[in-house]
This record gives structure tokens, C-alpha cells and sequence, in this order.
């Protein structure tokens, strides 16, 4: 199946069987790694990309439904010159460890501050339910404040 | 004299005749009745089956699995039955049910208003909520039945995806026992 | 093309008592030298064996730059950084113009064991400096050809050799010399008190290309013209792969071949999708089990008393303990898997009599000897380069898979990658093995415990793995096994520590499970030490004594005894021990000590409906000498969120063969909403760096417990530690 989307800005088409999950034509199509497969249960957000606006977990989004949708990944989530304030919190709170997961808690914690730009203690627990198996959640908290004030 | 007696006899007969021409519409009434409960009693065998009861909650949390497990990650219902404002049930819901993730999937697929949760309920108040335009979301018997009988989300409740249980009337049964229910009456109790 | 402007050099590593010594000593071991080596592993790190060589490079790059290639692999615990630091101090360099990346196995023979065991910084802390300053001499002698003076009158600082007139860059000295053959006679190390780069909290190295989603790991490796293969593994434990209908499914959509091999089917397809459909046509007959594992066969093998016992620590004598008035308890844990986030994988590309294979690996090595024997190709001829780790924890310490994209792209003759789903990590992985656990004391009539008795049951952890064949090359694992006689890693932390009891003994039971298990960060340690700092909590109540001044009083005052109460009393005194508390909230305190490095944490917990909700952690930790606090405070951080989710969420259990669950979720690791606030304080005592992954891990689980009875007087011995709230 043909399939027309924006990806980070870009224009693209794809022909790919309809129901591949989208995090598949990210990662092995478009070959962007940034996006990371995690258990393809939807279950541990480490896929987790920005469709239309909204945090979307893509090992669970058959390509077909990216037809003319807007898709942002961690690799548009900066701009050239200025880092996302979320990234920039997470570099100045020293988040990552092994960091593979940590591309999708920072596309969901993007998309948690577009829509609730000073998130309290609880709704952050309510929001971001990705897994950290080093267990980095003390710092991300940490990090999601100084993302408020670097915004 | 005899006059009277004819006019009395007349009456009489009147009386018995109304009388049982009365019970005869009474007797087809309580007929009716009594199959529209049977068809909601029907009816609620697949209402009261997780495949329905799971997204008709009486508290902010779906529930999942044919055991209505409540709903992993902490998922909440919102304002607007959607999910919470960065955590949606299009998250990880999309419109057909994921072959590969095995997360189920439908067209819209949110939870119930909180006025037409079931959990909890009597078979009567159920009936009672599914019937209440103020709490079934302004729905007239009609569309009511559209609803049970037509709607997407409802309809995925027939295929639920691998690993989830069916109701135990197939669409068609419980499309017939929701319309039969309606066009009886729709009693429920 | 990377162009070598240095010759590669080999360095004798000289670390401290190796394994293998010791256990030399241990083939004619009686009773108490088997206790003796037994008590050497505990304490210090196994190192290396003597004759052991590692060959780690430099590269001085045209730019001035230096690319350190890594014998161990990064999988979030910071060693790229740590290295970095340790070199950039002896190289007189900027820290920020060292790149390390991981050697390959081509690149020299690189570690033969593994990255694990919190070993890295500690085993490369001494001979990396060495090398970095013979590599600074060597920049030095060079800087004196082309000066034309002599290399005495020179110094090098900031990346420049500084003579009495002039001066040269790094760089300019990679680009104007020509002869690398340098035989360095003496490099003389710095004093510790000098170090400018050691010790100070930098950011670490991989921080930025992670943040933004740049860096590569196993999973993202990629060759051209790359197809993707799926693997069908065993749907029970037991089950043996016999051999496969083909099927519909070489006709399936963008299949490229169905490759049966000996052991193994699977099919190679141009997406991963496309693989997986395919694979699901496949109809492979198993050779199953007479018998189906059940989670009471498990139960009843894993049990004091059940196995091989071996007496892993002695002293005194501990029969009192047969009399009345001793106090018995028991304690479980069960068993549980890694949940590494990036599922395992490998990419491979066969080529003639050549294969080159990316991946995520603790082992690269062992890998490289595993597929060169299946595939019967020269050790040289197979290349493993590693990747970043996606989380390891002890999974990627068995990597078959491997051998399988190995043989898929010989079969393809294209590159293969193979990946496991996440269904498969949980049933085809390998599990943490379940533990039991008996204590038993007796206190005289001032409180003083006079005799201790720990029974440890479990199965194996560093038994059957490639690991330990490695170590004791060229004996067989069996006659390994026999002298090392308790299974090390399962009874790691289940040393009783407190030497002032004149009476004390441990005992560790072993016995296989019919199914793999293994490594699993600090091994033994968490389950081990929720045991016996449960009890020494239990036995201070009892006698009505302060659990801190309780356990102060039984260590000993030798440098160990004294550096476990110094974290005790530094991790007691900032979560102001002794305060008076929340309503609703309770204290707990637990130490241990694992690889040298003692920790102590204080947790204090609530219980909202139901469930113990862990508020606050302070931790304080000596792990010696500090290479980078911020490293081991993330470290710490990390341990403890992950022992904390193994302490009140994570098991599995056996069903028919099965693991269930086998999906997160339902398996539940510990969310944001679950982490506390953490609190770390560093110590650093000695005059070495002593291992920080897997230490901190230790105390939590008894931290939480402790904080618990102290809520509710409610003593829970079982992990998952579980309200009745009934």
C-alpha cells in the first residue's frame, strides 16, 4: 500500500503492507533509529512518536493510518540550532543511563507539556507510564520541572 | 317485566362480553411483556460479558481481559470518556485491532459516559440506565437500538482480536433479541 | 577508514587476586580452603587471572583527539565516561577530546570474560592508567624528535608537549611523526592527590547523542541490502526442535527463504513483518517434555536442605543453636526476569569464509567462540563488534542468537537481522532464580546474638554459564563447579557480615531447575541480604534494641567491620534516624557489602490503599576511590528503583512449561508513580576504586520490609512483599 505522510517536516512515501506497525517503517524504511522497539505491545512507550499532535505508540499504529497524518519522532523533536527544552532539561539533569528508552519518555513528556504546560507531581505519574528499567524516573521527575522553566 | 330482565340479560351479557374481550387485551399485553423481558434477559448475557461490561465502567478505569482486570498503566477516563489530556486511548488504540501489537482497536474507541456505567448494577437498573435518555446520552428507543445493533464499538465486541472471548449470542442473535426487546416494549423489569 | 597512527600495544593487566589462583589453590581444597576462596570471591572483585592479557588501544587521531577503544561495553552504567576520566588524567589531556567506542573482536583479543559483576572500573582502573601514560610518553618521545631536544626537558599538559622554548599540539605532533614503534622503559603515574579529571561529577560522554536519539544500539544495527529474520523457539521449556514443515510459507509475501537448520527454523523476509507472518505457517514438530514444568516442581527444588550443600563461611561453632530459645525464620524470593528494554538481536553479515556481527553483548568474546565453533570458522575470521546495551542486567550474557543470524545470512547469503520479540525475552530468555532462605539465632540475655546460622537455597546463577567455563579454561565446567563448590553467584550477599558474633555460619544449597537461569544485576545479593537484614531487624526488636545501634554493634572493627558502619551511620544520620516520623509512615534501615563496596540505605514507606508506597531512600555508599559522583549517585539511583520494583511488583511463575506472565504490563516494573525520592551520599575511603553497578542494590528490599514492620509491626518475608489486606 501506498502511504503519503510528513515526517519531522519532510514529505514521504512509502509502499509498504498496510498493517506493518509505523515504528517499522521508521526504523527499516525511513531508517531512523531514534524511535526504538521496545516489546511491540504498546505496553513500555519506547515507540512513542507525535501524530497529528498527539503521543501515539507506533508499534501499535498500522501504517495505513499515517495516510496524510503529520508525524514528529525524537529526531524533529530539536530544531538545527535550539534543543527541545525537554531535551535540554534531560541533558542538564543527567537523565539517560543506557537511554534506550529514553527517546519515547522524552516524545511523551513533550507531548504532556504541549498540552499541560506546568504538570503537578500527580499528573506526571498519571501521564508517563513508559518503562525505565535503570530506573532514571528520579531524575526524569526532576527533569520535567526544569523543562517547565527552561520553556 | 320481561323487558327488564331482557335489558338485564343484555347487560349481563355485555359485561362478560367487555370483560373478556378486556382480558384478551390484557392477556396480549402481558404476552408482549413478557417477551421483551425474555429478549433483554437475553440481551444482558452479552451486556454483562467483558467484551462490553470492560468499557462500561462505574469508576474512571477501564477494565481489560476476559477476567476485567482494571486497565494497566494506570489509564483514566478524562473528560471527555477520551483518556486524559496526554495519555489517550488513541495512544495506542487505532481503528481496527492491531495484528501484530494485539492491542484492540475500533473506530472512536473511548469509554462509556460515566451515566451508562453498568458496573455494579442490578439487571433492573441496567435496564433502567440503558433506557434513561438522561443518562444514555439523549438516545430515543430507536436509537438505542442503532446503537446496540450498529454502532462500531459495539460491534468489535464480535471481533475482539486473538486471546479475547466472544459474547455468548452472535451479533445476529443479540441484533434480533435487541429489536425483538424494543419492539416488545423494551422492559426490564 | 579509520587510520592507525599508533602501534597497537599489548599490556599485561596485574590486577589483585585473581579467581583463578585462588581456585588453583582450591583443586586440593579441603573444607575450609574451599571457605577460604569462597570468602576471597565475596570480598573482592575476581579480576583477572594472572596470565591474562589484555590488548587496549589509543588512537591519536589527526586532530588531536584520542579514541580509546573499550574492552567492556556500555550498557548505561557510565564506564565510557569513568575511562574516559581515568585516562584523560594520565594522558594531561582535555576529557572532552576523548572518544571511546567499543573494541571489536578483530581489533585484538579483548576481554575474555565479560562486562559485568561492577568489575570494569575497578579491574581497569590500574592498567588503564599505566597504558595512558606510556601513551603520553610515547606523544612525548615523539614531541622530542621533532623539537630535536631531548624528551627529559619536557612536560605535557592541556594536550601539548611544553619544552623550554616551544611548544606542540597533540595534533600537530599526530600529524609529524612517523614512527609509532616506541619501547617506553618507565611512565611514572600520577599521585591521586593530583588527579584533575578523576573525581569530578562531568556530564557523561554518551549524554547528548542519547538525548537526542543518535546513539546506535544492537537492535539498530543495520548492512546494506540488510533482510530481517525470524526465529521459531520453543513454545515450553523443554521442548526440542525436531525438525519443520515448510508450508505456505516460503510462498508468503516478501519471503526470502525458510531456513531450517539443526537446531533451529526460521524464516528470512524483506521487512520484519513479513518474517514474523511467515514464521507463524511454519509447522515445526518438538521433541516435548515427558513432563510439563509446574511453578511446585520449582517450589519444591529451590528449598533448604534440598541439593548439594556446601558450608560457604565458618566460624566458631553454631551447635546452641540446636537448643531451645533459638529464633527461626525463613524468607522467599521468586523468580523474575531482567525486562531490559531493547529486546536481543544481532545483525549479521556472512561473507566467504568471513562473518561480521553487530550487536548488544556483555560477552563479545564468548560470542566470537561460540559462532566460530558453530560455524566452524577461524576465531579471526568472526567479528563480533558491539554495540550499545539497551539495558543488560545479566540478559546479554547468553547470546545464541548470534549463531542464529549468523547462519541465516550464510544461508541468504545477504546480511540477516535476527531479533527476539518480547514474548520470547520472557519465555526464551533466561530467569533470576527464585531463592529460599533460613536464619536462625540465638541472643544472650544482653541482647548480643551468639550464634547466627544463614541457609541460602537457589539454583543456578553462575553454574552452566559460558562465563565460568571461561574463567576456569582449560578445566571442564563440571571439575569448575567442583571446586568453586557453592554456586558463587547465587550466594552472592548471603555472607553473614557481622564479625563480632563469635559464632556464625552460612550454607548454600544448590540445585538445578529444568530450565536456564542466571546472571541478574547483584545476583544473590538483593534476596540474600532481604533475608539476613530482615532478621538482624527482627532480632533487634525482639531483644528491644535499636536496629542501628543493633547492627553497630555487631561489626567488627577491622577496616571492613569500620567502613560498613561508616555508611550505616552516614546514610542514618542524613535520613535523621531517630526522628519522629509522618503519621502514616514508617522507617526501615538495611546494609550490605558486595565487591568490597559497602552500602546502607534507610527507606521510609506509607501504605494507601493497601499498597506500600516506598516516599524516600537515602543511600550512602563507600565505593573507595570516586572516578565520577555523579556516575555513582546514578548508579545508586538506579539500583535502587530497580531493586524496589523487584521488592514489591516482579515474579513469574511456571505454568505447563510457561512463563507467565510474559508481557509488561502484566509483569510490572516499576512506573514513575512508584519512584521516591533518592538521596545519595558518597563516601570514598582506600586507595582504589571498588564496584558501584550492582552494590547499591543490595539493602533495598530489607530497607522496605524494615520500614513496613515499623508501620504496621507486620513482618513480610516474601518477595514480592504483599499487604494482606484482607
Amino acid at each position: 500500500m501506498k502511504i503519503d505522510f510528513t515526517v519531522n517536516g519532510n514529505p514521504q512515501t512509502v509502499d509498504v503492507p498496510e498493517n506493518m506497525p509505523l515504528l517499522w517503517v521508521i526504523r527499516d524504511v525511513l531508517d531512523m533509529k531514534g524511535t526504538k522497539f521496545g516489546c511491540g505491545q504498546a505496553a513500555c512507550g519506547s515507540c512513542t512518536i507525535h501524530i497529528d499532535g498527539d503521543a501515539v505508540r507506533s508499534c501499535s499504529f498500522a501504517a495505513q493510518y499515517a495516510q496524510n497524518k503529520h508525524i514528529t519522532t525524537i529526531e524533529g523533536l530539536s530544531t538545527a540550532e535550539k534543543l527541545h527544552p525537554v531535551q535540554q532539561a534531560w541533558i542538564e539533569e543527567i537523565v539517560p543511563q543506557c537511554g534506550y528508552c529514553q527517546p519515547g519518555f522524552m516524545m511523551s513528556v513533550a507531548n504532556l507539556l504541549d498540552k499541560i504546560p506546568n504538570p503537578t507531581d500527580e499528573e506526571i505519574d498519571d501521564y508517563i507510564t513508559n518503562i525505565c528499567r535503570c530506573g532514571t524516573y528520579y531524575r526524569m521527575r526532576k527533569a520535567i520541572h526544569r523543562a517547565v522553566q527552561l520553556k | 317485566m320481561k323487558k327488564i330482565y331482557s335489558i338485564a340479560f343484555l347487560v349481563i351479557v355485555s359485561i362478560i362480553l367487555i370483560s373478556i374481550s378486556s382480558f384478551q387485551i390484557q392477556n396480549e399485553s402481558s404476552l408482549k411483556k413478557e417477551k421483551s423481558l425474555a429478549s433483554f434477559k437475553q440481551m444482558l448475557t452479552v451486556i454483562k460479558h467483558p467484551r462490553c461490561m470492560n468499557c462500561h465502567p462505574s469508576d474512571d478505569s477501564p477494565r481489560q481481559g476476559d477476567d476485567r482486570h482494571v486497565h494497566l498503566f494506570n489509564v483514566q477516563r478524562g473528560n471527555d470518556n477520551e483518556g486524559l489530556a496526554a495519555m489517550r486511548c488513541n495512544a495506542c488504540h487505532q481503528k481496527t485491532n492491531n495484528p501484530y501489537s494485539n492491542v484492540p482497536g475500533a473506530p472512536k474507541w473511548h469509554l462509556a459516559p460515566i451515566g451508562m456505567a453498568w458496573q455494579g448494577l442490578t439487571d433492573e437498573q441496567i435496564g433502567e440506565s440503558i433506557l434513561n435518555e438522561k443518562t444514555n446520552g439523549g438516545k430515543n428507543l430507536e436509537e438505542l437500538v442503532h446503537h446496540m445493533t450498529e454502532d462500531t464499538l459495539v460491534l468489535w465486541a464480535w471481533n475482539p482480536g486473538k486471546g479475547r472471548a466472544l459474547p455468548p449470542l452472535n451479533q445476529a442473535q443479540f441484533a434480533k433479541a435487541v429489536k425483538d426487546w424494543a419492539e416488545n416494549g423494551a422492559v426490564v423489569k | 577508514m579509520k587510520k592507525k597512527t599508533v602501534n597497537r600495544r599489548g599490556f599485561i593487566l596485574k590486577t589483585g587476586v585473581g579467581l583463578g589462583v585462588l581456585l588453583g589453590v582450591g583443586v586440593i581444597a579441603c573444607g575450609p580452603l574451599r571457605r577460604t576462596s569462597a570468602q576471597k570471591v565475596d570480598e573482592g572483585p575476581p579480576g583477572y587471572k594472572n596470565e591474562y592479557e589484555a590488548f587496549i588501544w589509543f588512537e591519536l587521531q589527526q586532530d588531536g583527539s584520542i579514541i580509546l577503544h573499550s574492552p567492556k561495553v556500555e550498557m548505561g552504567q557510565g564506564i565510557f565516561t569513568a575511562l574516559a576520566q581515568i585516562a584523560a588524567d594520565e594522558l594531561e589531556m582535555d576529557f572532552k577530546n576523548i572518544k571511546v567506542v567499543h573494541a571489536t573482536t578483530a581489533h585484538g583479543p579483548i576481554d575474555s570474560l565479560s562486562t559485568g559483576g561492577s568489575l570494569t572500573v575497578s579491574s581497569l582502573y590500574q592498567p588503564l592508567r599505566e597504558l595512558a601514560a606510556t601513551m603520553r610518553e610515547m606523544i612525548k618521545m615523539n614531541a622530542a624528535t621533532i623539537m630535536g631536544v631531548s624528551a627529559n626537558t619536557l612536560t605535557v599538559k592541556n594536550g601539548e608537549v611544553i619544552g623550554t622554548n616551544a611548544k606542540l599540539s597533540f595534533a600537530e605532533i599526530a600529524t609529524k611523526s612517523t614512527n609509532w614503534n616506541l619501547k617506553i622503559k618507565e611512565s611514572v603515574l600520577k599521585s591521586p592527590k593530583d588527579f584533575t579529571v578523576i573525581g569530578k561529577p562531568l556530564p557523561r560522554i554518551d549524554l547528548v547523542p542519547k538525548v537526542k536519539g543518535e546513539t546506535l544500539y544492537g537492535i539498530d544495527s543495520t548492512f546494506p541490502d540488510m533482510l530481517f529474520g525470524s526465529v521459531v523457539r520453543p513454545p515450553v521449556f523443554g521442548a526440542i526442535f525436531k525438525s519443520a514443515e515448510v508450508g505456505n510459507a516460503s510462498n508468503m509475501p516478501g519471503v526470502v527463504k525458510v531456513v531450517i537448520e539443526k537446531d533451529f527454523a526460521g524464516v528470512v523476509a524483506k521487512s520484519r513483518v513479513q518474517a514474523e507472518d511467515a514464521k507463524k505457517a511454519l509447522k515445526i514438530n518438538w521433541g516435548m517434555p515427558k513432563k510439563l514444568v509446574k511453578q511446585a516442581d520449582v517450589d519444591a527444588l529451590v528449598k533448604v536442605g534440598v541439593g548439594k550443600d556446601v558450608k560457604i563461611q565458618k566460624e566458631g561453632n553454631t551447635d546452641i543453636l540446636k537448643g531451645e530459645g533459638t529464633i527461626t525464620r525463613e524468607y522467599f524470593s521468586p523468580l523474575g526476569v531482567h525486562g531490559h528494554i531493547e529486546p536481543n538481536g544481532a545483525a549479521a553479515h556472512f561473507q566467504g569464509d568471513k562473518v561480521v556481527i553487530k550487536m548488544s553483548t556483555q560477552v563479545a568474546s564468548i560470542t566470537r567462540d561460540e559462532v566460530s565453533k558453530a560455524l566452524k570458522l577461524d576465531k579471526e575470521n568472526v567479528d563480533i563488534q558491539s554495540q550499545f546495551l539497551g539495558g543488560g542486567f545479566g540478559r546479554r550474557l547468553q547470546t545464541p542468537h548470534a549463531i542464529e543470524a549468523a547462519l541465516m545470512s550464510k544461508a541468504v547469503g545477504k546480511p540477516v537481522h535476527v531479533f527476539f520479540e518480547r514474548t520470547e525475552e520472557f519465555q526464551n530468555g533466561v530467569l533470576r532464580p527464585p531463592t529460599h532462605n533460613i536464619l536462625k539465632a540465638k541472643l544472650d540475655a544482653n541482647g548480643t546474638i551468639e550464634a547466627i546460622e544463614h541457609h541460602t537455597a537457589s539454583a543456578d546463577v553462575a553454574f552452566n554459564s559460558s562465563i565460568l567455563a571461561n574463567v576456569f579454561k582449560p578445566l571442564s565446567a563440571s571439575l569448575a563447579e567442583g571446586i568453586v563448590g557453592a554456586d558463587f553467584g547465587a550466594w552472592r550477599g548471603g555472607m553473614i557480615h557481622y564479625k563480632n558474633i563469635k559464632n556464625y555460619s552460612t550454607t548454600a544449597y544448590h540445585k538445578e531447575l529444568p530450565f536456564q537461569t542466571s546472571w541478574w544485576r547483584g545476583l544473590g545479593l538483593l534476596a540474600n541480604t532481604f533475608a539476613i537484614e530482615s532478621f538482624m531487624d527482627e532480632l533487634a526488636h525482639q531483644s528491644k534494641q535499636d536496629p542501628l545501634a543493633f547492627r553497630l554493634k555487631h561489626l567488627a572493627d577491622d577496616e571492613r567491620g569500620q567502613s560498613i558502619k561508616n555508611v550505616l551511620k552516614a546514610a542514618c544520620e542524613k535520613a535523621g534516624w531517630g526522628k519522629s516520623l509522618p503519621e502514616g509512615r514508617g522507617i526501615g534501615l538495611a546494609c550490605s557489602i558486595d565487591v568490597n563496596t559497602p552500602v546502607a540505605q534507610v527507606a521510609e514507606v506509607e501504605i494507601k490503599n493497601g499498597q506500600i508506597k516506598v516516599k524516600k531512600v537515602t543511600c550512602a555508599i563507600d565505593p573507595g576511590i570516586i572516578i565520577n559522583p555523579d556516575g555513582v549517585k546514578a548508579q545508586s539511583e538506579g539500583a535502587i528503583i530497580m531493586g524496589l520494583s523487584a521488592t514489591l511488583f516482579e515474579e513469574v511463575t511456571i505454568k505447563d512449561g510457561k512463563v507467565i506472565p510474559n508481557a509488561f504490563g502484566y509483569y510490572p516494573i516499576a512506573y514513575m508513580r512508584d519512584a521516591p525520592e533518592i538521596e545519595v551520599i558518597l563516601l570514598s575511603s582506600g586507595d582504589k576504586p571498588r564496584g558501584v553497578g550492582e552494590p547499591p542494590i543490595g539493602p533495598i528490599g530489607a530497607a522496605i520490609a524494615n520500614a513496613v514492620f515499623n508501620l504496621t509491626g507486620k513482618r513480610l518475608n516474601k518477595i514480592p512483599l504483599q499487604m494482606d489486606i484482607s
